[in-house]
C-alpha cells in the first residue's frame, strides 16, 4: 500500500473477529422490514397469469370478462410494454408479459391488479386466450439442430442454440498425443434452483408527481432500475428503486425479473400502489437457477501426473430465456482453468433454449458442474497413476502471481495451504482406502472469481462500486451505497470497514437502506464481488474522512497531522497518552466552516484479460481457492448415505468477519450437498413435476454434516485489508468431495447428479455385475 | 394461492357431528389437524363448501394404552413413554411422520384417513389444468398408467402399518349407530386411489382400539423416504411379533404402506412362520415374497423399481430388528 494509506500497517481491532450482523437484533425479533412487510395506502394486489402451454402462439385474447369483474383495477397483456429486457445488454429476450407467444409452462401471459387476492385470481380465470400450439422442445440436444419453430428468432441459424463458444489455447491434440494417461468424464447434472426463503415480492407505486417507486426483493437494484426504465419508457431519474431487507438470493434475484416490471406496469396503469407477492410455485417457474448441463471432460497428463491438457465440451439447457446465459456458456469452460496449471485448453460450449423455466445464475455460477467433472476425473487419474489425490493436486497447483493459458491474472493463492490443512485435519492418510467397505473419504477442490472484472453494463469510466459517508455534529456516520445485502452480511462488513479505518465504535456507523435516490451505484450482489469491490470503496471513503478528522485533531492539539495518533474514539500526539482529543471534538473542529463532513470512495477494476473474443469472461481482480474432504457412510443395501463430516479448507484471503465467512461456508456445504444428494427440478417433457418445497428435496437438518472450517488464506495484495470472496466459491468443492468419497466407500463412480439412493443401488449392482470387487465386497 | 371460502361447523358431540354429516351429505369434509386438507384446498383439490371441525368433540380426544381418540395429536402420543413401551412399532411410526410442527397439529384419525397422493394429483389447480386434470380430481384419465378407470394414488400414512401389526380396531359412528371393525377393514382392498375406504357417507372415525392381547409385542416400523424429515413415505414396513425363549415365533404380523393405494397385511405369509425360528434366509425369503406382491407405480419421487426392491430389504430388516427387541 502507498504512504497515503495510514491504516495499512495498523493491526486490525474489529475486522478479523466475529462480528454479529448489525441488523441481526432486528431480524431475530421480527422487526427488520422486508418488502412484504411494507403496506402502502390504497394498495392493490397484483397477480400473474401463467401459460399452461409449453410453447404456443398467442392468437388472440379476450379480457372483457376479467375487466368487468367488480374489484378488478387493471388487466394487462404483453403488448402494452413489449420492449424486451435482460440482465445482459447483448441478450435482451425476456419480456415482462409474453408478446406473441408463450415459451414455457409458467411464462407470464397476463397480469391483473385487483382489490384483493381472491378477486385477482378470479380475474385470471376469466381471461380467455385463443392459442395455436407450437412444438415443445424439452431436450437441448435436439435444439442444436434446425427446428421447426425456434423458441426465439435470435437462435443460431434456425436452431435453438442461444450461444456457442469455441476456444482453443495451446495445442490440445498434440498434448493428448504425448500423454502418458488420459481420462474422460461425461457428467450429467439436473437443474437446481436457489430456493431462497423469502419469495419474490415487489411493490410499485406510481405517484401523481410523475414518479415511480419500486420496492423489491432484489440482489441488483441498479440493474432493476435500468430495466424498469428501458421497458416502461421512463427516464431513470423518474424511477426510484428501494431494496428493503432481503431473505436470501443465491443468484435467484440477480436478474431484473418480469414480475417486477409487470408490477410496476400495473401501478402505472392504475395510479395506485400494487403489491405482487409470488407463491412458491411461481418462484419455481421464475427459476433462473443452475442450468441442467451435460459436459464431456477429457484430461491428459504426463507420467508424473502433470496436467498437459483439458478438452471440454458442455451442452447447457438454458430454458426459455437468455438471462446470464452467455456468461454461463463461457464460465462452463473457463472456470476449468484453476486451481491448476493447464497449459493447453480447448472448449466448446453451447447453451440451448428449451421450453422450460429459464436458467440463470446460481451460487458458484458456471463453475459448479465443470469443476465436478474435472475433480472426479482427477480422482480417477490419481488412482491410475498410483498417486495420492492430494499429491496429484499439489503437483499441478497454479503458483501465485502467474497467468493462465487463457490470460487470467492470478495474484494471491493459498491453494497449497488449503490442501495441507484439509489433509491434516481430516486424518486423510489414516482413512483413504483404509476405511471399511461402505465408508470413505474424498477430496474436491475449487476456485472462483472474486468479483467479475467487467461490469455488466460496460461503462469504463464509471466505478463498479461507490460508497458515500456523511457525518454531522451528532457524530453518527451515515453510509450510503447500492451494495445489496441479501443476508450475506455486506451491511455489517461495510459498517465494520468504516469503523476499522476510523477506529470508532461500530454503533456509530449506520448503513442506510438502498434507495436509488440517495445511494451511489454499486452493481449489486452477484459474482462474489461485494467484499472486494465495495470493501475497497468503503475503505477509500473512510480514509478520506479519517484525514479530515485527523486534521481537526491536529488543530486542537497544535501539532502537524502527521504527528497525530488515531486511537479508539480519540486522538493523541504520537506515542503519548495525553493530551487527548475525543472523536466529537475532532469532528466539530473539522466541521468549522464546512459543516457536515462527506466523503466518496470508489472502486474500479483494472483492465484484465487477453484480446481474443470472450477474453474478459472469468477475469477477476482475485480468486478464491478451496480444498474440501468429505467423509461418507453408505448403507450399501438401501443406497442411503450420510455425510458425517466435511473439512473445508478455504482461501478467502484475509478473513474480515469470521462469523459471516463461517456462515457462508456452512450454508454452501448444505447447498452443495443438496445438488449432490437430492435436489433436482424434475420434468416430464418440459413440464416441471415438483414445483414445491415438499418434492424439491433440500437436505433436512439431520443430513447436515459437521463442518470443520479451515481458513488458511494469506492476505490478497488488492483486496480490502487483504480479503477475497467467500460467498460462492465455498460451494464448489462440496460436490466432487462427496462423489469421490462415495468412490472410496463403495468403488462406484457417479457422473449423474443428484446421487439419489436408487442410483447408488443401481451402481452397486452394476459394479458387481462387472465382477469388480472393492474393499473385499 | 388463495383458500376459497367455506362454512365452518364446530360440533361438540359425536351425535351432533353425525347429524351434521347427514344434513351436509356430499358437501363437506371433516377437518382434523388440517395439515393435509388445507394445503389440498389451496390447490383446489376436491373442494367442499362445508368443513366440520372435530376439535371440540370431547369423545374424539385423549388416549390410553387401549384407545386412541381419533383427534389425538401425534405429538402428544409421541411424548407418552408408556404408549411407546407398549406399542413399539407405533412409537417408531409416530416419530417418522413429517416434522415436529406437523405432528403438533396432525391427528391419529387424519393420518389413518390421509388422502392418497400422486405427482399428478398433489399439484396446484394451474398445474393440473395445464395437463388436463386426472381421474382423482376434475378429470377423466390417469397420467401414471394411462387409462380411464383406475387411480394409482399412493396411501401415504405412517400410522396405519404400525397399527395394523398391533391388530388395531377402529370405532366408527354413523347414521345407523356405532360399529367396530378391524383396521384392515377400513381400507377397501378392492378399491383404488379414489375409492380407498369402506367408510359410508357421513360416517365418522371415533377412535382406534388397541387390543390388550397384542400389547407388548416387539415391533418395528421402517420408513423409506429421500430425507429423514418432511417427506411422506415412499414405503413403510411394520412388523410386530412375539418370540419364545428359544427364539421361536409365537405370533407375527407384517404390514406395508406407502407403496400402493392402500396399506396391506400379509397374514398368509406370516402365519406359517409361527413356531419357527427366523434366520437370515427365512427373513430374506419372506422379504422377497412380499416384494413380489407389492406393486408401486411411478407417482412419487423415487422410481418404483427401487421402491419394490426396498420392500425386501425393509421387511428383512424390520423382522430382524423387531426380534432383537431393539428399542424403537
Amino acid at each position: 500500500m502507498t504512504a497515503s494509506d495510514p491504516v495499512a500497517d495498523e493491526p486490525l481491532t474489529l475486522l478479523g473477529g466475529r462480528i454479529p450482523y448489525v441488523e441481526g437484533p432486528l431480524k431475530v425479533t421480527g422487526r427488520a422490514e422486508y418488502t412484504d412487510d411494507i403496506r402502502r395506502p390504497n394498495q392493490l394486489v397484483g397477480r400473474l397469469l401463467r401459460s399452461p402451454w409449453p410453447h404456443a402462439r398467442l392468437v388472440s385474447v379476450d379480457l372483457r370478462e376479467a375487466r368487468a369483474l367488480p374489484g378488478v383495477a387493471a388487466v394487462l397483456t404483453g403488448e402494452r410494454y413489449p420492449t424486451p429486457f435482460g440482465v445482459l445488454p447483448i441478450t435482451h429476450d425476456e419480456t415482462a408479459i409474453a408478446v406473441g407467444k408463450a415459451r414455457y409452462q409458467g411464462d407470464i401471459i397476463a397480469a391483473v391488479a385487483a382489490e384483493d387476492e381472491r378477486t385477482a385470481e378470479l380475474a385470471l380465470e376469466k381471461i380467455r386466450f385463443e392459442v395455436a400450439p407450437l412444438p415443445e422442445y424439452a431436450d437441448p440436444e435436439a435444439g442444436t439442430r434446425t427446428v421447426a419453430e425456434p423458441i426465439h428468432a435470435r437462435g443460431l441459424a434456425g436452431t435453438n442454440i442461444q450461444k456457442e463458444v469455441v476456444q482453443h489455447f495451446g495445442d490440445v491434440d498434440a498434448a493428448f498425443a504425448k500423454a502418458a494417461h488420459q481420462v474422460r468424464v461425461r457428467g450429467s447434472f439436473a437443474g437446481v434452483t436457489h430456493a431462497f426463503t423469502e419469495p419474490l415480492v415487489t411493490i410499485a407505486e406510481a405517484t401523481p408527481d410523475g414518479r415511480l417507486t419500486v420496492w423489491s426483493a432484489t440482489q441488483v437494484p441498479h440493474y432493476l432500475h435500468r430495466a424498469l426504465s428501458e421497458v416502461l419508457g421512463l427516464p431513470m431519474h423518474r424511477i426510484r428503486v428501494v431494496k428493503p431487507e432481503v431473505g436470501g438470493g443465491f443468484g435467484g434475484k440477480s436478474d431484473p425479473l418480469p414480475h417486477e416490471i409487470a408490477c410496476a406496469a400495473l401501478s402505472l396503469e392504475t395510479g395506485r400502489p400494487v403489491k405482487m407477492l409470488l407463491d412458491r410455485e411461481d418462484v419455481f417457474y421464475t427459476n433462473h437457477g443452475r442450468h441442467p448441463t451435460r459436459n464431456d471432460v477429457r484430461i491428459a497428463v504426463d507420467g508424473d501426473g502433470r496436467i498437459l491438457a483439458y478438452d471440454v465440451e458442455a451442452l447447457i439447457d438454458g430454458g426459455a430465456w437468455s438471462s446470464f446465459g452467455t456468461v454461463t456458456t463461457y464460465y462452463n469452460g473457463v472456470l476449468a482453468m484453476g486451481p491448476y496449471r493447464v497449459p493447453n485448453f480447448r472448449y466448446r460450449g453451447r447453451r440451448v433454449y428449451t421450453t422450460k423455466p429459464p436458467s440463470g445464475a446460481m451460487r458458484a455460477h458456471g463453475g459448479t458442474n465443470i469443476r465436478y467433472s474435472i475433480e472426479v476425473a482427477l480422482d480417477q487419474l490419481a488412482e491410475r497413476l498410483g498417486l495420492d489425490p492430494f499429491e496429484l493436486r499439489a503437483r499441478n497447483a497454479l503458483p501465485p502471481n502467474s497467468t493462465t493459458v487463457n490470460e487470467f491474472r492470478i495474484t494471491s493463492t493459498s491453494f497449497l495451504k488449503c490442501l495441507e490443512a484439509a489433509k491434516r485435519a481430516s486424518g486423510w492418510s489414516e482413512k483413504f482406502r483404509k476405511l471399511p467397505f461402505g465408508r470413505g473419504v474424498g477430496l474436491g477442490c475449487g476456485f472462483y472469481i472474486s468479483g467479475s472484472n467487467s461490469p455488466i453494463h460496460f461503462t469504463p469510466k464509471m466505478p463498479q462500486s461507490t460508497v458515500h459517508l456523511k457525518v454531522d455534529m451528532d457524530g453518527g456516520i451515515a453510509v450510503h451505497s447500492m451494495q445489496a445485502d441479501i443476508g450475506q452480511g455486506s451491511n455489517t462488513l461495510l459498517a465494520a470497514i468504516v469503523a476499522e479505518v476510523l477506529h470508532v465504535d461500530l454503533a456509530r456507523v449506520h448503513v442506510q437502506r438502498v434507495d436509488s435516490d440517495v445511494s451511489p451505484i454499486d452493481l449489486g450482489s452477484y459474482s462474489s464481488r461485494v467484499t472486494f469491490m465495495m470493501g475497497n470503496a468503503a475503505r477509500s471513503a473512510a480514509l478520506q474522512l479519517r484525514a479530515a478528522l485527523v486534521a481537526g485533531a491536529a488543530t486542537l492539539l497544535g501539532i502537524p497531522p502527521s504527528e497525530v495518533e488515531v486511537g479508539h474514539e480519540r486522538f493523541t500526539p504520537r506515542g503519548r497518552a495525553e493530551p487527548a482529543v475525543t472523536f466529537e471534538q475532532a469532528l466539530h473542529q473539522a466541521m468549522e466552516k464546512v459543516g457536515a463532513l462527506t466523503a466518496t470512495g470508489a472502486y474500479q477494476t483494472r483492465p484484465a484479460g487477453g484480446s481474443f473474443k470472450g477474453a474478459r469472461a472469468g477475469t477477476a481482480p482475485a480468486y478464491s481457492f478451496s480444498a474440501y474432504v468429505a467423509e461418507v457412510d453408505v448403507d450399501v443395501e438401501t443406497g442411503d448415505y450420510r455425510v458425517p463430516k466435511v473439512w473445508a479448507a478455504f482461501d478467502c484471503g484475509r478473513v474480515l468477519n469470521r462469523l459471516a465467512v463461517e456462515g457462508q461456508i456452512e450454508g454452501s456445504v448444505h447447498m452443495g450437498l443438496g445438488q449432490v444428494m437430492g435436489e433436482s427440478m424434475n420434468y416430464r417433457a418440459s413440464r416441471m413435476l415438483n414445483p414445491s418445497l415438499l418434492e424439491y428435496k433440500i437436505p433436512a437438518p439431520q443430513q447436515m454434516p459437521e463442518v470443520e472450517i479451515l481458513l488458511v488464506g494469506d492476505a490478497d495484495p488488492e483486496g480490502p485489508f487483504g480479503a477475497k470472496e467467500a460467498g460462492e466459491g465455498p460451494l464448489i468443492a462440496t460436490l466432487p468431495a462427496v462423489a469421490n468419497a462415495l468412490y472410496d466407500a463403495i468403488g462406484c463412480r457417479f457422473t449423474e447428479l443428484p446421487i439419489t439412493p436408487d442410483r447408488v443401488v443401481r451402481a452397486l449392482e452394476e459394479r458387481r455385475k462387472e465382477g469388480r470387487p472393492w474393499k473385499g465386497a | 394461492m388463495h383458500l376459497d371460502p367455506f362454512e365452518l361447523h364446530r360440533p361438540t358431540s359425536v351425535e351432533e357431528t353425525v347429524g351434521l354429516a347427514r344434513s351436509l351429505a356430499g358437501r363437506f369434509d371433516y377437518l382434523a389437524g388440517g395439515t393435509d386438507l388445507l394445503p389440498n384446498y389451496k390447490m383446489h383439490l376436491n373442494l367442499r363448501p362445508h368443513l366440520v371441525a372435530l376439535e371440540a368433540v370431547p369423545e374424539l380426544t385423549g388416549h390410553s394404552l387401549e384407545r386412541l381418540g381419533a383427534m389425538s395429536r401425534l405429538a402428544d402420543l409421541e411424548r407418552d413413554p408408556a404408549l411407546a413401551a407398549a406399542w413399539p412399532a407405533l412409537a417408531d411410526a409416530l416419530r417418522e411422520v413429517a416434522t415436529p410442527l406437523v405432528r403438533a397439529s396432525g391427528t391419529v384419525g387424519g393420518n389413518l384417513l390421509v388422502e392418497t397422493r400422486c405427482f399428478f394429483f398433489n399439484q396446484s389447480y394451474f398445474w393440473r389444468a395445464s395437463l388436463g386434470f386426472c381421474l382423482k380430481a376434475d378429470g377423466d384419465r390417469c397420467h401414471v398408467v394411462p387409462q380411464k378407470t383406475t387411480c394409482y394414488a399412493t396411501f401415504s400414512g405412517d400410522l396405519a402399518p404400525a397399527l395394523l401389526v398391533g391388530d388395531a380396531e377402529v370405532e366408527i359412528a354413523g347414521p345407523t349407530g356405532r360399529r367396530r371393525i378391524p383396521l384392515t377393514g377400513l381400507y377397501d382392498a378392492g378399491g383404488d386411489g379414489i375409492r380407498r375406504l369402506t367408510l359410508q357417507p357421513g360416517e365418522l372415525l371415533v377412535a382406534v382400539h388397541l387390543p390388550p392381547r397384542a400389547r407388548g409385542r416387539r415391533g418395528r416400523y421402517l420408513k423409506l423416504r429421500v430425507r429423514p424429515a418432511y417427506d411422506f413415505p415412499e414405503l413403510g414396513v411394520a412388523v410386530a411379533g412375539r418370540w419364545d425363549g428359544d427364539g421361536r415365533v409365537q405370533e407375527l404380523r407384517l404390514a406395508v404402506g406407502g407403496a400402493e393405494p392402500h396399506p396391506r397385511t400379509f397374514d398368509d405369509l406370516t402365519a406359517p412362520l409361527e413356531g419357527q425360528r427366523l434366520n437370515d434366509a427365512r427373513r430374506a425369503a419372506l422379504g422377497e415374497e412380499v416384494a413380489r406382491r407389492v406393486r408401486p407405480v411411478h407417482n412419487t419421487f423415487l422410481v418404483p423399481e427401487y421402491r419394490k426392491k426396498m420392500v425386501a430389504v425393509f421387511v428383512r430388516r424390520a423382522l430382524a430388528q423387531a426380534e432383537e427387541g431393539r428399542a424403537a
